[in-house]
């Protein structure tokens, strides 16, 4: 080319006004098409990384196919707020068919739900005794049971007895009496019993669970979790005054007043506080995704602020359990208060290697990790779609990729955030029930069976037991077993 | 749930409503209050305290922005699929399909994606596509179907003085503060607040606004054009004396602010002949809509009126073929 | 018409490569913000500064002259991109290339005394990379690349009756 120097400029004119057009501008021309060819190359192989990575986020859906699903005739148990969002869930659930209603509160959440289900085309009956629907209802196979802790041990173990699988509220009962029995009950009959941490059945805490903990392990050890659940205060709930439960009933089912009907989660005996309310749901993750249970607790909490007439429980709960994980020893802190809602609900696993932050809600804090900047590169896991693309952070999102020469920001010098990018695309509580009615077609395994509940119902009971003691409790592995186990 | 920085223009004179208690509560990116006076302020508080949970309720069924909401299934819908959904969802996609008749097209949850390509199945509870890609939101019901329910609420409780708002962009009066008199309102430039162009007694009646803050803009679903030159619009109608019984000719269930609700958004971009018509068909509906100065006919102040012959029946909304 | 030097003929290679570099990064960013979900100018230009500030923060504003600007951004790009790499219409492309960059650089100067929130790799001030690839613009629209190595050469071949030489 060195030689032809005088030829790449103009190609030689024959008359005046006239070019030639020959080889070389032909040549070089063309020269810088294979450029474009590169780019289109390059390009389809970006989008196909982007494309598998996307495809594989997508966690597959086990299509329940709607025809060959076999009817199981149910009926719910406590028809309060709980009972109706279990209700509202169950009716995306194909082939379910409710028989029957059983709430004290007549005049209000049981014809409540009564409707509805009608309106969804079953045909129910309300009862007030939970024993006159078993006697009458003999088709009923699985029951939901979402009345007062106190109440569950009682309804799970009687449902049971009689021949029905149990889906069963956590907390699975407010004493460890009440759990233990559930657990003995549930292997005498063989019945299926499914304790409510749904949690276990979100495919978000699956996926970090299964995917980012255990099979990427991009946390590397784990030795401090944080979580909470702080609520804003709000009034004690009430009744309309026309539908009064009448005394007689209210004192049969062990309530003192409407009052206490309405707020037995604050009274002892009745319920746990905000710590089994809230915390329970929370504390049993720390188990699962530690993979062990703890082994001590510390305590501090108090009623401060609420009204000592009408609430027994504390309203400010701060924990600290010790943890000796497989992989070493490791510490969680957990607190809950209802007098300012700052940050809702969350938990944080922290390791060498990164942060997760997760919580079930679709809204708010759904789930990140940050990985830690000396931590390996993470982008295979990118391409796997394990987690999503390094998130350009909030404040700076508006600007993202506007200009023509915007800086990449993952070559800045804050950590990588990664969405975790799986969603619950279902109501809450869905994915548990479904699988609860998925093991009653003997199609499934429970999620959290009877065992699970009760580990998670000793780690969490002993925490109002540590503050009342002022002292730092002990477990012992054998706490967590219910005797005669296989 | 959508409308950027809306601005209602729509207040309460404070001096007779001062003391009714304020609850509130957080949701649906906006406000919604209780105002009510009862004898026992605990109840009060215990009853608004029902009707506010309300809203967080429906806003994980209505919300586009949250993942397993009824909406977001639907949107995610491809052609063929089907979602089951709540009977709240139900009834408020059933309206919004009647306010899109109604109004000709001027209110369309699906923002020009495609309304008639959802199918409905009151029976079953079931929301079918039959194309994919339609975008549902209902910022411009949801929040008025709120209000409705939680005066449900309010009246199961016991308390009728009282009056309910979200973000003062759907209002629902039921009895006023002093009797036989109504819960004051006034409407105002939105680009002005002090500038008062209106005042209401509202009592069992529900009012709904739309408003633009400079800078804002909102977009015909008919032609997908921004529309100009109008700043705010209000729509008023009686509450029936009970809900829940089917008007007639298969219309839907009257939640009358899910439809004021409705109608203001629509007021903002119908002409002024197509809301003359639509009050004209519809006995008891009064409209306000402010236009920018310099509009033909507007007056000084800007404001056009439209309806207004009350009548004691709840709304009977017509489409315009009928 | 003066004989090259190899000089010359090998600085011609180097702006034809730098030209294709422009010319990619050019299409790249036109075709992300096409295939993106919803890609908007409006962030990038309401935080605007400068003497131009009020041009851009209305631009963004106005939903009408929004979509207009969005639209010109996101395929402009492309197009110059695409006609720069092959060396089509070059001096026009350079042009187009020249105003996208000076708007981008006058939307957010890195003047003294500003302060961005746009995510950076590195540090600025008054010249930036906007700045120095406008530069390159420059040089590319003053060579005329093309009819050295592009189709501008073709082009020109078949249908420039005039002879045309490149004063490079």
């Amino acid at each position: 080319m060195a030689g032809e120097d005088g030829k790449d400029k103009v190609a030689p004119r024959t008359t005046e006004g006239q070019r030639k057009l020959d080889r070389r501008d032909v040549l070089m021309g063309l020269s810088t098409v294979p450029a474009l060819g590169l780019f289109g190359y390059a390009w389809r192989k970006q989008n196909q990384v982007k494309q598998a990575a996307a495809r594989a986020a997508v966690a597959p859906r086990e299509a329940a196919a709607a025809g060959d699903v076999r009817e199981v005739n149910v009926a719910l148990l406590g028809a309060g707020a709980q009972g109706q969002v279990l209700t509202e869930a169950m009716q995306r659930i194909p082939g379910l068919r409710f028989r029957a209603v059983c709430d004290i509160w007549t005049e209000y959440n049981q014809r409540r739900v009564v409707n509805t289900l009608k309106r969804y085309g079953h045909e129910v009956n309300g009862y007030v005794d939970y024993r006159e629907m078993l006697d009458k209802e003999p088709a009923i196979e699985a029951v939901v049971i979402a009345t007062p802790d106190f109440w569950h041990a009682e309804h799970a173990i009687a449902c049971m007895k009689a021949g029905k699988h149990v889906y069963c509220e956590k907390e699975m009962s407010n004493t460890l009496e009440g759990a233990r029995n559930m657990v003995l009950a549930a292997r005498e009959t063989g019945k299926l019993l499914q304790i409510g941490h749904q949690r276990r059945s979100n495919p978000r805490y699956i996926h970090c669970h299964d995917k980012l903990l255990k099979e990427a392990n991009l946390l590397g050890r784990i030795v401090t979790v944080n979580g909470q659940w702080n609520r804003a205060v709000a009034a004690d709930l009430g009744a309309p005054d026309r539908y009064a439960i009448p005394q007689a009933t209210l004192t049969q089912f062990g309530f003192k007043d409407m009052h206490q009907f309405r707020n037995w989660r604050w009274y002892k005996g009745l319920g746990g506080g905000p710590i089994v309310d809230l915390g329970s749901h929370q504390i049993d993750i720390y188990s699962w995704f530690l993979g062990s249970n703890p082994t001590h607790v510390t305590a501090s909490g108090g009623l401060l602020y609420h009204d000592p007439k009408t609430h027994e429980w504390y309203d400010t709960v701060m924990v600290i359990y010790d943890y000796m994980t497989p992989a070493g020893p490791a510490k969680a802190y957990y607190q809950t208060q209802t007098t300012n809602g700052s940050q809702g609900y969350f938990e944080t696993f922290m390791g060498d290697q990164g942060t997760l932050l997760i919580s079930e809600s679709e809204l708010n804090n759904p789930g990140s990790i940050y990985r830690d900047p000396n931590a390996p590169a993470w982008d295979a896991w990118i391409q796997k779609g394990y987690i999503g693309a390094p998130v350009i952070p909030e404040a700076k999102d508006e600007e993202e990729g506007a200009s023509g020469a915007i800086a990449d920001v993952r070559e800045s010098a804050a950590p990588d955030r990664h969405k975790v990018p799986v969603a619950l695309t279902d109501p809450y509580h869905q994915p548990h029930l479904q699988n609860f009615f998925d093991a009653v077609r003997g199609k499934a395994r429970l999620n959290c069976p009877a065992e699970v509940g009760y580990e998670s119902a000793v780690a969490v009971l002993k925490v109002n037991e540590a503050i009342e003691s002022n002292t730092r409790l002990a477990f012992r592995p054998e706490d967590f077993k219910v005797g005669g186990e296989a | 749930m959508s409308q950027p920085d809306e601005e209602s223009g729509l207040r309460i004179e404070g001096r007779r409503a001062r003391d009714a208690r304020r609850h509130s509560h957080e949701a649906m990116h906006t406000v919604f209050e209780v105002y009510a006076l009862h004898p026992d302020a605990r109840y009060a508080a215990q009853a608004a305290e029902a009707a506010l949970a309300l809203t967080q309720r429906l806003e994980r069924d209505l919300s586009r922005f949250i993942a397993n909401s009824d909406i977001s299934r639907i949107n995610r819908l491809e052609a063929g699929e089907a979602t089951r959904v709540s009977l709240e969802t139900l009834e408020c996609l059933v309206i919004a399909r009647h306010m899109f008749e109604v109004t000709d097209g001027a209110f369309d949850i699906s923002i020009g994606t495609g309304l008639s390509s959802i199918e409905l199945d009151e029976d079953a509870l079931v929301v079918r596509a039959t194309q994919p890609g339609v975008r549902l939101d209902l910022g411009g019901i949801g929040k008025g179907y709120a209000v409705d329910l939680m005066a449900d609420v309010l009246e199961e409780w016991g308390l009728r003085v009282a009056l309910v708002h979200g973000g003062f962009s759907s209002v629902l009066a039921l009895d006023g503060p002093v009797d036989g008199e109504g819960w004051p309102l006034t409407l105002s430039d939105p680009a002005a607040p002090a500038r008062v162009l209106a005042r209401l007694s509202a009592c069992q009646t529900s009012i709904g606004a739309s408003g633009l803050v400079k800078g804002d803009h909102i977009v015909d679903p008919r032609t997908g054009e921004p529309v100009r030159g109008r700043r705010a619009a209000w729509v008023a109608a009686p509450r029936p004396a009970t809900r829940g019984q089917a008007a007639a000719d298969g219309a839907p269930r009257l939640a009358v602010t899910a439809v004021t609700d409705a109608l203001t958004t629509a007021c903002m971009v119908m002409s002024v002949d197509e809301i003359t018509a639509l009050c004209a068909r519809s006995p008891g509906l009064e409209a306000w809509v402010l236009e920018d100065h310099g509009q033909d006919g507007a007056g000084e102040a800007g404001l056009r009126h439209f309806g207004g012959m009350h009548s004691d029946g709840p709304v009977a909304l017509q489409t315009g073929d009928a | 018409m003066m004989a090259e030097t190899r000089a010359s003929h090998w600085a011609m290679v180097g702006i034809t490569v730098m030209r294709v570099l422009v010319g990619w990064h050019f299409l790249y960013e036109g075709l992300a913000k096409l295939t993106a979900d919803s890609w908007s100018a409006a962030g990038f230009m309401k935080q605007s500064r400068g003497p131009f500030a009020g041009f851009f923060r209305w631009l963004a504003s106005d939903p009408t002259m929004l979509a207009y600007s969005d639209t010109i951004t996101m395929w402009g790009l492309s197009i110059v991109g695409a006609c720069l790499i092959l060396g089509l219409f070059t001096r026009l492309a350079s042009l187009g290339g020249i105003g996208f960059l000076m708007l981008f650089y006058l939307c957010n100067p890195p003047f003294i005394g500003y302060f961005y929130t746009i995510p950076s790799e590195g540090s600025y001030l008054i010249v930036n990379k906007n700045l120095v690839e406008l530069a390159a613009l420059v040089v590319i629209f003053a060579t005329g690349s093309g009819t050295f190595a592009g189709i501008d050469r073709i082009v020109h071949g078949l249908w420039v009756r005039k002879p045309r030489l490149a004063r490079a």
